[in-house]
């Protein structure tokens, strides 16, 4: 009886925390493979480098799990980039003080976000455009207008601007807390909030969310709105940490994002997803990336493996879920009477 | 605004046309219909190319430029090389995004009697078409040359490369083999990654060797973006003061690094030489002057005991 109660809470626990095993397994795989993976130092880069992506993939997860999702990323994290550079250079240049012009391009940064993404938005619920194709549209006009705005030509000499990428506080880089602080969000408004509770349901089934009297066009615009905060903070760190306004920066940065929280467990027809495992994901390729760098394995081979070890991580995934819906199956047809 | 929704789209579209052609129509009436069809303006060097090729061409009252962008994608590339072979245009001006892909229809422009010009970098091989490009084996190679007399015995080094496959990207890193890992099997390579030109890939790649290796002497970088990004990881910290560090392009980044100390060479491949170069080479043709023409820009090397000179240049181009 003891041996099958303890393995009972085996089996619920590799059933839903299965990604976080895979991670562990990596971590200690790293450890023993490299000395210099375990320092501190070595962690805090793992963490400063996924932070802009990790980010991004918050956002993807909340419209992932309502049923819809960004393409855009990149290209927005591109233009609102480079927008609060630009306007931090010209607060400065203006006299403005140092730590007015920071909040300004700081604003100005997010503010380009929640715009594209609110034109995202637009389309998908005003004129049904599907997410893809809105959100694909967005790439490019996003892209163009960074461009255009720039001439093609990288922002430098960025001064202070540098504090939000490559700054600290108590030793912490700051894209680090960055990223906490929007985990900690993205979880309580998963978990804990009517909105978070409304794009379960939508992405679930939406037409039983209409049924059940969910403003499901007002769910989309917010899931947007929330994005797009988070893509305009994004790139606002992407441009401090690489002191420089790249309007070619951050190309494929959707597909990171996207990348981490599938391998999170973020179900791409919707319903399922939890920032953790989003988190868990993220850190799931990070680690694989630094460890092949640190070994000084191939560029090429590195391809391969971290493809292969993706496709491994999310076939576990799957499996072990899998494995849970086949036995609660079970379990509700043994509480029938249908199978005794 | 169900009932509103087509009007307001088919509004929109329309304005959109609009400004569009309003922007494209100001054709005036050139003697010359000459089209450049870049690489990728998302390239920053493809765009400043593109931009200078265009403020030269303003010096060519009888030349009508209109420029194209092959977006990094080589079926794009491909069908606007048609396209202006369609158009009738006097001259078409390719910057390849993978010369083999383009080969056959910078070929088909030849064939069409169209005047066919490729740069950066050339096609090599095609009867009847010029070129004028920089020559990158020996961009890397003046560096080499450098690089032998200031990297030290013994001396670890990371090596920072292009997109597999790009002609530049190839003929960089072969003349750091030939010129100098082959002259100095003392140095070694301790890391070495594809960075794909860009700054923040650098940047990864570099923050992980400064964790896994105990001394790094120098960079070599295949360009000034992935050199900038890689020395960005060592900013301020002093184990590196005296870290060498290499790249191509003369961006007005790196001309910037140099001046500070933090970088040490890179060498110029002034896309405003190119275009100046392009732009008469293109004249010369078009007005029967010469038939064919195959030419390269020089290769500058800018170092601390120069790089005023081209902070001026840069200055003077707006580009700092």
């Amino acid at each position: 009886m003891e041996r099958r109660k303890i393995g009972s809470a085996w089996n619920t626990a590799r059933q839903q925390y299965s990604i976080f095993m895979v991670l562990a397994f990596l971590f200690v795989i790293c450890s023993r493979a490299n000395p210099n993976f375990l320092s501190i130092a070595n962690i805090s880069n793992i963490s400063r480098q996924l932070s802009v992506t990790t980010i991004l993939a918050f956002g993807e997860t909340i419209l992932i799990i309502g049923g819809m999702l960004d393409l855009s990323a990149g290209s927005v994290i591109a233009l609102s980039g480079v927008l609060a550079v630009a306007s931090f250079k010209g607060a400065v240049a203006a006299s403005v003080p140092v730590w007015g012009a920071l909040i300004l391009s700081f604003a100005a940064g997010v503010a380009t976000g929640v715009a594209c993404n609110i034109v995202n938005a637009m389309m998908i619920t005003n004129f049904k455009v599907p997410p893809f194709i809105a959100t694909l549209a967005m790439q490019t006009m996003a892209r163009g207008a960074a461009l255009l705005y720039t001439k093609g030509q990288n922002l430098l000499r960025l001064g202070d601007f540098v504090v939000f990428g490559q700054g600290s506080i108590a030793s912490v880089p700051t894209p680090i807390i960055f990223m906490v602080c929007i985990f900690i969000v993205t979880w309580y408004t998963l978990r804990h909030t009517r909105f978070g509770r409304s794009i379960y349901a939508i992405g679930g089934n939406e037409e039983a969310a209409v049924a059940s009297g969910i403003a499901v066009g007002r769910v989309k615009y917010k899931a947007f709105l929330f994005n797009g905060i988070l893509v305009g903070i994004a790139g606002v760190l992407f441009m401090s940490r690489v002191n420089a306004g790249l309007p070619n920066g951050a190309i494929n940065f959707e597909f990171q994002a996207l990348t981490a929280a599938i391998i999170g467990g973020t179900s791409f027809s919707g319903g399922i997803g939890t920032a953790a495992g989003t988190l868990a994901g993220a850190f799931i390729v990070g680690f694989l990336d630094n460890i092949m760098n640190l070994t000084g394995v191939d560029s090429y081979v590195q391809q391969i493996v971290r493809g292969a070890i993706i496709a491994l991580a999310v076939i576990y995934d799957i499996w072990a879920k899998g494995r849970r819906r086949t036995r609660s199956s079970l379990g509700d047809i043994d509480k029938k009477g249908v199978t005794a | 605004m169900k009932t509103h929704a087509p009007k307001f789209l088919a509004l929109f579209l329309a304005a959109v046309l609009a400004l569009t052609l309003a922007a494209g129509g100001k054709a005036e009436a050139a003697q010359y219909r000459v089209a450049y069809i870049a690489r990728a303006q998302a390239d920053s060097f493809a765009a400043w190319l593109a931009n200078a090729i265009k403020a030269e061409a303003g010096k060519y009252p009888d030349i009508e430029l209109s420029v194209f962008d092959g977006e990094a994608n080589d079926e794009k590339e491909n069908g606007m090389i048609e396209n202006a072979i369609t158009n009738k245009f006097d001259c078409i001006i390719v910057q390849p995004n993978n010369g083999e892909a383009q080969r056959p229809y910078v070929e088909n422009v030849v064939k069409a009697g169209i005047i066919a010009i490729t740069t950066n970098a050339r096609i090599d091989g095609i009867p009847g078409s010029s070129s004028v490009d920089a020559d990158p084996y020996m961009q890397a190679k003046v560096n080499c040359d450098l690089a032998l007399t200031q990297i030290p015995q013994n001396a670890k080094v990371v090596v920072l490369n292009g997109p597999p496959g790009n002609f530049h990207a190839d003929e960089r890193r072969r003349a750091w083999q030939i010129e100098f890992f082959d002259k100095r099997p003392d140095v070694e390579i301790v890391g070495e990654q594809i960075a794909h030109w860009n700054k923040d890939e650098a940047m990864t790649f570099m923050e992980d060797w400064v964790q896994s290796q105990s001394q790094i002497d120098a960079i070599v970088s295949m360009n000034d973006n992935m050199c900038a990004g890689a020395l960005e990881v060592v900013k301020g910290n002093p184990k590196f003061d005296k870290l060498f560090a290499y790249g191509v392009d003369g961006t007005a980044e790196a001309v910037l690094l140099i001046k500070e100390g933090r970088m040490t060479a890179t060498c110029m491949q002034s896309a405003y030489d190119l275009a100046e170069l392009l732009l008469s080479s293109t004249d010369k043709l078009l007005t029967g002057a010469e038939k064919e023409i195959n030419t390269d820009i020089g290769n500058p090397l800018i170092t601390k005991d120069n790089v005023e000179d081209f902070v001026k240049i840069l200055e003077a181009a707006g580009a700092l």
